[in-house]
């Protein structure tokens, strides 16, 4: 059995202009030790779903609308928040992008640390402020049993980073889920903050979701990606299936934009357009906009659904554009995505 | 090493477009309160030597901490530097006074990493262009300028009729080519963009750094293009330089740089850079740099980079400071045998 099972999950904000349909539906699971990559650009819902799952969405204005979470056999959208809260942060941990808001500044990191392992286990406060030390050390903290005492404006950005990773993993959780932990550091920080997140998920048979928009992060860290767009998926399958086999318009398009793909010189591929505005109800492919492939028809009526096309990689066609094509002969020229910016910003 | 080193990379104040001549930031951190001794001082930008030609895009790299944005703002003068000298079309920024500088500065530009912050909430485009505008041409009013904002609007790619638009009604993208369009209007010579993409989504990214790339050929600008991440500063700059803890490692043609790294810095900077191929990612070995670098205020003595280096640094190294040389034509290395060295026998990934 899997260890967490989505079922169509939707979440939506209820505002003054209209209903945001942020997750429109989504459907993915995830074994003990595995690694998901939810990939997307701002805006694609890919925050909302995990913040659904912990249910940390506030409501109002949102509100979860459907589908299932079984987590280890319970269904983590319907159960009592008493029951949530012996899950939270002991069997499902998060570490948030910015180390800097997450991290209470009044407290020293000691306390911050021990909190979740007094509340979750009968531990004295001694043992705890041991296991910290321990868990400071495992993530790379030099002198951990002097700096465990410090305040977090006291360390750097990586450093308060990895504070969190520790704070994560204290209670040996089976799922950790990480919301674009790397996105506000360096280069070098991010290539060791992945590290410690791939050894101690070793380690522990951890559970992985990564929350990035970074193509590059999770071709070297995940085993299975989801791609999402407006709300949904468009693509999924195992690491290999999606970066070698891509099939969605998309996927290939957002694989293009990357710099470091590009030879020197040329200009870079942009995806006309901008995303969907999902407080909108979209009709027919969510990309159809933007999508660059030839068509030979406009997809109207319900979004497409996932289709299984290969051993366990799926992808929403919408029957009219022929994405087999090679993406680099019917790319346009990309000289002109001002023009299509102005036209999406002036409806 | 002798006693004297001639400067290595050649400077010549009246000829090249931008000097910095082996410039200094420092920032005294004050004294302690009841026994008034020093608390140090933070070494930003550690003796800078460097020229921009005419029409060129420099690419600063670095690592957070490194002095590149203390770098870039003094160049702009918003910090003045400790000693060293900057001259801009042979006349000496570093010289002048605050009011003349004030004038000076509408022949260079910046923009800055946070579209959101840096422009002002309560004007509209076509206040905080015209009045960009008129930093140069105080006397345009009326019908005039507002073309004269149309028609920059039009050259970042925005649509004329949203010049009565707050920044708050653009997105992300769109916000920062308000701020590429607010740093053209004073029609300066050098731009400087710090982190101008860092913030964005990478498909608005590439749109970003075309337009930057497209702009600064069209209108024959001169850019400074800082950023840690060196995939998209490849992409867009014609030289560039590496920085760490306020000195420059390496220094060269682009290709150059990527391609054929002389210093192992460089060469860590790469390695770290995510590939989006999982067979490959997940096979191949990297040069993985342990810690964060050490702090401004205490730097190491000698090569600065050998408390992280992976190879190991004798004695002499870790105390004799190695100076920038050029080691193939037109590109530039630290003399440190150890980086340099090290860096040549790697395997080139």
């Amino acid at each position: 059995m899997a260890l967490l099972e989505v079922k169509d999950l939707r979440t939506s904000f209820y505002t003054r202009d209209g209903i945001v349909r942020a997750v429109d539906g989504v459907s993915f699971s995830l074994d003990k030790g595995e690694t998901l990559g939810i990939v997307g650009e701002s805006g694609s819902g890919k925050s909302v779903t995990c913040y659904s799952l912990m249910r940390l969405i506030p409501e109002p204005p949102g509100r979860i609308d459907g589908g299932t979470a079984m987590f280890d056999g319970q269904d983590l959208l319907t159960m009592s928040k008493k029951e949530l809260r012996k899950i939270r942060g002991r069997r499902i941990s998060m570490i948030f992008q910015d180390p800097m808001t997450s991290l209470n500044p009044f407290l020293r990191i000691s306390t911050q640390l021990i909190e979740s392992l007094r509340l979750h286990y009968d531990v004295d406060k001694k043992t705890a402020i041991n296991k910290a030390i321990a868990a400071l050390e495992e993530v790379g903290i030099p002198e951990a049993a002097k700096r465990v005492h410090n305040y977090p404006h006291e360390f750097s950005g990586g450093m308060r980073q990895r504070v969190m990773i520790a704070m994560a993993l204290i209670t040996e959780p089976d799922l950790l889920i990480a919301d674009e932990p790397t996105t506000a550091l360096d280069v070098t920080v991010q290539a060791q903050i992945m590290d410690i997140i791939k050894k101690r998920q070793e380690d522990l048979g951890t559970a992985v979701i990564l929350i990035t928009h970074d193509l590059g992060v999770v071709a070297g860290t995940c085993d299975k990606v989801n791609v999402m767009y407006g709300g949904r998926m468009m693509e999924s399958g195992t690491a290999e299936q999606v970066f070698y086999e891509a099939k969605h318009p998309y996927t290939r398009s957002l694989q293009k934009t990357i710099p470091s793909l590009q030879t020197k010189g040329e200009e870079l591929y942009t995806i006309p357009g901008l995303p969907p505005d999902v407080s909108k109800p979209i009709h027919g492919c969510a990309f159809y906009p933007r999508c660059p492939y030839p068509k030979t028809g406009k997809p109207e009526g319900d979004r497409p659904s996932l289709v299984e096309m290969a051993d366990g990689h799926c992808y929403a066609d919408c029957g009219f554009c022929d994405s087999s094509a090679p993406i680099e002969t019917v790319l346009p020229k990309s000289d002109s995505p001002d023009e299509v910016e102005q036209a999406g910003a002036a409806e | 090493m002798s006693e004297h080193v001639e400067p290595a990379v050649p400077v010549d104040p009246k000829n090249d477009f931008l000097v910095l001549d082996d410039v200094h930031t420092h920032f005294d951190m004050g004294k302690t309160l009841l026994t008034r001794e020093s608390k140090g001082v933070v070494k930003a930008v550690d003796g800078v030597t460097l020229t921009v030609k005419e029409g060129e895009i420099l690419g600063l790299v670095g690592e957070s901490g490194c002095g590149k944005s203390t770098l870039s703002r003094t160049v702009m003068q918003l910090i003045r530097p400790t000693s060293g000298r900057i001259f801009l079309e042979g006349k000496e920024l570093s010289a002048l006074s605050d009011t003349e500088i004030r004038k000076e500065r509408i022949n260079f530009q910046m923009i800055f990493q946070d579209p959101y912050a840096s422009l002002n909430p309560r004007m509209t485009v076509l206040d905080t262009l015209s009045e960009a505008i008129r930093t140069r041409h105080p006397n345009v009013k009326g019908d005039a300028l507002r073309s004269r904002v149309a028609e920059l609007l039009r050259t970042v790619g925005l649509n004329p009729n949203q010049m009565k638009r707050y920044p708050h009604e653009f997105s992300g993208g769109q916000r920062q080519r308000v701020a590429i369009a607010r740093a053209l209007a004073p029609e300066p010579k050098l731009i400087i963009a710090d982190e101008p993409v860092s913030a964005l989504d990478v498909s608005i990214q590439s749109q970003i750094l075309n337009l930057l790339k497209r702009l600064t050929r069209e209108m024959g600008l001169t850019m400074i293009f800082i950023s840690h991440d060196l995939s998209v500063v490849r992409y867009i700059a014609d030289r560039i330089a590496v920085m760490y803890l306020g000195r420059i490692l390496e220094l060269g043609e682009a290709s150059d740089v990527v391609d054929h790294p002389l210093h192992i810095y460089t060469r860590a900077l790469m390695s770290a850079i995510p590939r989006p191929d999982p067979t490959s990612e997940k096979t191949r070995s990297r040069i993985v740099l342990q810690g964060d670098p050490p702090s401004p205020m205490n730097p190491p003595e000698g090569c600065n980079f050998w408390p992280r280096s992976p190879i190991e640094h004798d004695e002499r190294m870790k105390h004799e400071e190695p100076v920038l040389t050029e080691i193939r034509p037109n590109h530039f290395a630290t003399n440190c045998p150890f980086c340099v060295q090290a860096a040549a026998e790697t395997v080139p990934a």
